[in-house]
């Protein structure tokens, strides 16, 4: 194993980390601020890709149009989601909207499964994107470089938008204590509804940008839940800077252990979590108030 | 009293032979007619291709005259959505409650072990099409099961012989981890081992993983002549994409182990261009009555039949010929007229089962999937490179470590 094939493979696990950061943050927002565990959230992911094949197929078979529009079309529909559905159960305890976010998980993957088909739809890659780059030690291709650059665009973006602007403080406010917020005269219904939109917006963003370079079928989705819970949980649930340095993390365990043994590789992100669970359970950058 | 005595006595007596013999009539008039059954994926991974496989069966039936043993042949389906134990439960109310005489097809291979043991606990027949492994007609088999069109050890034989001569002998794996990518990576090795060939690497990689980037650098690292992707559906989907991706399909020619029409057309041909597969038959073969199945096939769905669906329909005529030779429906006399019995149809020219493990045998096509300016007529998606005979690309029947036991 030269030290330049192992350049390459810590290098990609960038590209793996990536869309778990992408998927996290939107995790990690939803149950940071809402205390939402949304089993759903790959299902999203999945109707973003989805989204995006519709777009291009049907509307407009221009990439970036897909790129800008599925994000904003599913940040819609997360809010829509949240208003005409989440809502009633918040005054429920947190395992009926587990419950049910599981149960939307279901009829989401069954309804676009009825209507496009077990098999999968086609998305390639757009043109612009196409081919190589030669990065000295090995040859990478174009597209992959600019997922890994929207994704650090997206988290600081993200970042910015929570640490930097007014409706951000209200939001992180609206965490520490929804109540307070709520007598201060501000409607925090709207802050979750918007938070909640911002979180499916992501997941569809990451659905877009992983379509080209995957099968987008109705069970796409199921492949990365599991893992973006235990990102959420290594990076601490509710912290973008989590969310991010815990995408990269997994995305590197799971490349160095395909290096060593591959499977060992999904193997040792578990025992990963599980020696956090144990050591730190709030996770890397979590708050300590969360484990009530 | 002795005039009542002697009247009654024969009156008893030959109202007892009338009413048994009126039983036994209408027990024999009420003998079964002859019931049909197909256990398949209908809403799990593999619905896209075996779901159909009931019209198939249903077109079999139809096909050859819908009567047998002078009456109406019943017809009844199920769907085990690729869970083993669904299907196990599913073949025990076909076999108990509706009475069925045979199940066809039940596709993975899990599923298909349970309901073969079935089988042989209620004594009827089962024909596994849609599973691929070689316990069927192995270690497993049993007299009331066969095996129809193909097994693992014909897909990974049959085109691994003609890649290893064909497409160069440095090969790279990528399976997928549990039983039935190991039983693939086994015999494909074997036969690039027989042509002198060298496996320089394996990757087992996890059932559903999304991101083969890794496996492809770690296969791209290694230079070889064939990259072999043990694997299907979705993931053999994003194997292949990402192999095109990082430019592995530049210098590499990729195999794959199950690659069907309705695959290409849902990703787009441009994804699998220049692949290389097996497959029992493909619709443009010119087997009798091939032309009219696909052409019955194209009215009714709008698209060829894929060689799971040849195989189901060739099966179940294959049965119903049977039970005609027999004359009865009774399984030992089936599979008597069954086992050692060579036929010619649109599946197979011919085809034999054999009664040493009951594999069906037949020859093998090795397919190559055209890149999109090939293709000049919509689902004509592979190109028929070499066929395969029958005796190269199965296991020799004697070493199979099948003991087939009496009834």
């Amino acid at each position: 194993m030269t030290s330049q094939f192992v350049i390459m493979q810590l290098f990609n696990g960038l590209i793996l980390g990536s869309i778990y950061v992408l998927l996290s943050l939107g995790l990690s927002i939803i149950f940071g601020m809402l205390g939402i565990i949304n089993f759903a959230h790959g299902a999203f992911y999945m109707l973003g890709a989805y989204v995006a094949y519709t777009l291009t197929a049907y509307v407009c078979p221009n990439f970036w149009f897909a790129f800008i529009f599925a994000p904003i079309i599913m940040a819609g529909f997360g809010a829509a989601c949240e208003v005409f559905l989440l809502r009633r159960l918040y005054r429920l305890p947190p395992l009926y909207i587990m419950l049910f976010t599981f149960g939307l998980m279901m009829i989401i993957q069954d309804i676009i499964r009825m209507i496009f088909g077990s098999m999968g739809v086609p998305f390639g890659t757009p043109k612009s994107l196409m081919g190589a780059v030669n990065l000295g030690f090995m040859c990478y291709p174009k597209y992959r470089l600019f997922l890994i650059i929207i994704t650090a665009l997206s988290s600081l973006g993200v970042w910015l938008f929570l640490s930097r602007t007014r409706l951000g403080s209200i939001i992180r406010a609206g965490t520490d204590n929804s109540s307070m917020v709520d007598a201060l005269g501000i409607n925090i219904s709207r802050i979750f509804t918007l938070v909640f939109g911002i979180g499916i917006g992501l997941a569809g963003l990451a659905g877009v940008l992983a379509a080209p370079i995957q099968n987008v079928s109705p069970l796409m989705g199921m492949d990365f839940l599991i893992d973006c819970f235990v990102v959420v949980v290594i990076g601490g649930m509710g912290s973008i800077a989590g969310s991010i340095i815990g995408g990269v993390i997994v995305g590197e365990i799971i490349a160095s252990g395909i290096m060593i043994w591959p499977p060992i590789a999904h193997m040792l992100i578990y025992l990963f979590m599980a020696a956090f669970l144990l050591i730190r359970p709030r996770g890397l950058f979590g708050r300590e108030a969360f484990h009530d | 009293m002795k005039k009542y005595n002697a009247f009654c006595r024969p009156a008893i007596v030959i109202s007892l032979i009338l009413s048994m013999s009126i039983l036994i009539v209408s027990s024999a008039k009420a003998a079964d007619p002859v019931k049909v059954s197909v256990l398949t994926d209908m809403s799990g991974p593999y619905a896209g291709i075996t779901a159909t496989n009931v019209e198939a069966a249903k077109m079999a039936i139809k096909d050859f005259g819908g009567k047998l043993l002078g009456q109406d042949i019943l017809f009844v389906y199920r769907d085990h959505q690729c869970k083993p134990g669904l299907a196990n439960q599913k073949a025990k109310e076909l076999y108990e409650k509706q009475k069925v005489d045979v199940i066809f097809d039940c596709p993975n291979s899990a599923a298909a072990l349970a309901v073969s043991k079935q089988a042989l606990i209620h004594k009827r027949l089962f024909f596994s099409i849609g599973s691929g492994t070689t316990r069927t007609s192995g270690p497993d088999c049993n007299r009331y099961t066969f095996d129809w069109a193909y097994n693992d050890y014909m897909l990974a034989t049959s085109v691994g012989l003609w890649a290893a001569d064909n497409l160069g002998k440095r090969w790279y794996t990528i399976t997928a981890d549990y039983a039935w990518g190991h039983d693939l990576l086994k015999h494909f090795k074997h036969a690039l081992e027989t042509k002198g060939g060298k496996l320089l690497g394996n990757d087992m990689v996890a059932f559903g993983t999304a991101d083969f980037s890794p496996y492809i650098i770690n296969a791209m690292n290694a230079k070889p002549d064939v990259l072999v992707l043990l694997n299907s559906g979705k993931d053999g989907v994003n194997s292949t994409k990402q192999a095109i991706e990082f430019g592995l399909k530049k210098k590499t020619k990729i195999v794959h182990a199950l690659l069907f029409i309705e695959g290409i057309k849902a990703v787009g041909p441009e994804v699998f261009a220049d692949d290389y597969v097996t497959g029992a038959w493909y619709w443009k073969s010119k087997n009798p009555g091939s032309k009219e199945f696909v052409q019955q096939w194209r009215k009714k769905f709008n698209k060829p039949p894929n060689w799971m669906n040849a195989a189901t329909y060739s099966c179940v005529t294959q049965y119903l010929k049977a039970v005609k030779r027999a004359a009865s429906k009774d399984p030992k006399a089936v599979i008597k007229e069954l086992e050692g019995h060579t036929f010619r149809d649109l599946l197979a020219n011919p085809g034999y089962i054999r009664p040493e493990d009951h594999m069906q045998v037949g020859k093998a096509y090795i397919l190559r999937a055209k890149r999109p300016e090939e293709i000049k007529e919509p689902w004509d998606y592979f190109q028929i490179m070499d066929v395969m005979p029958a005796e190269e690309v199965y296991m020799d029947p004697t070493k199979t470590g099948c003991k087939m036991g009496c009834f």
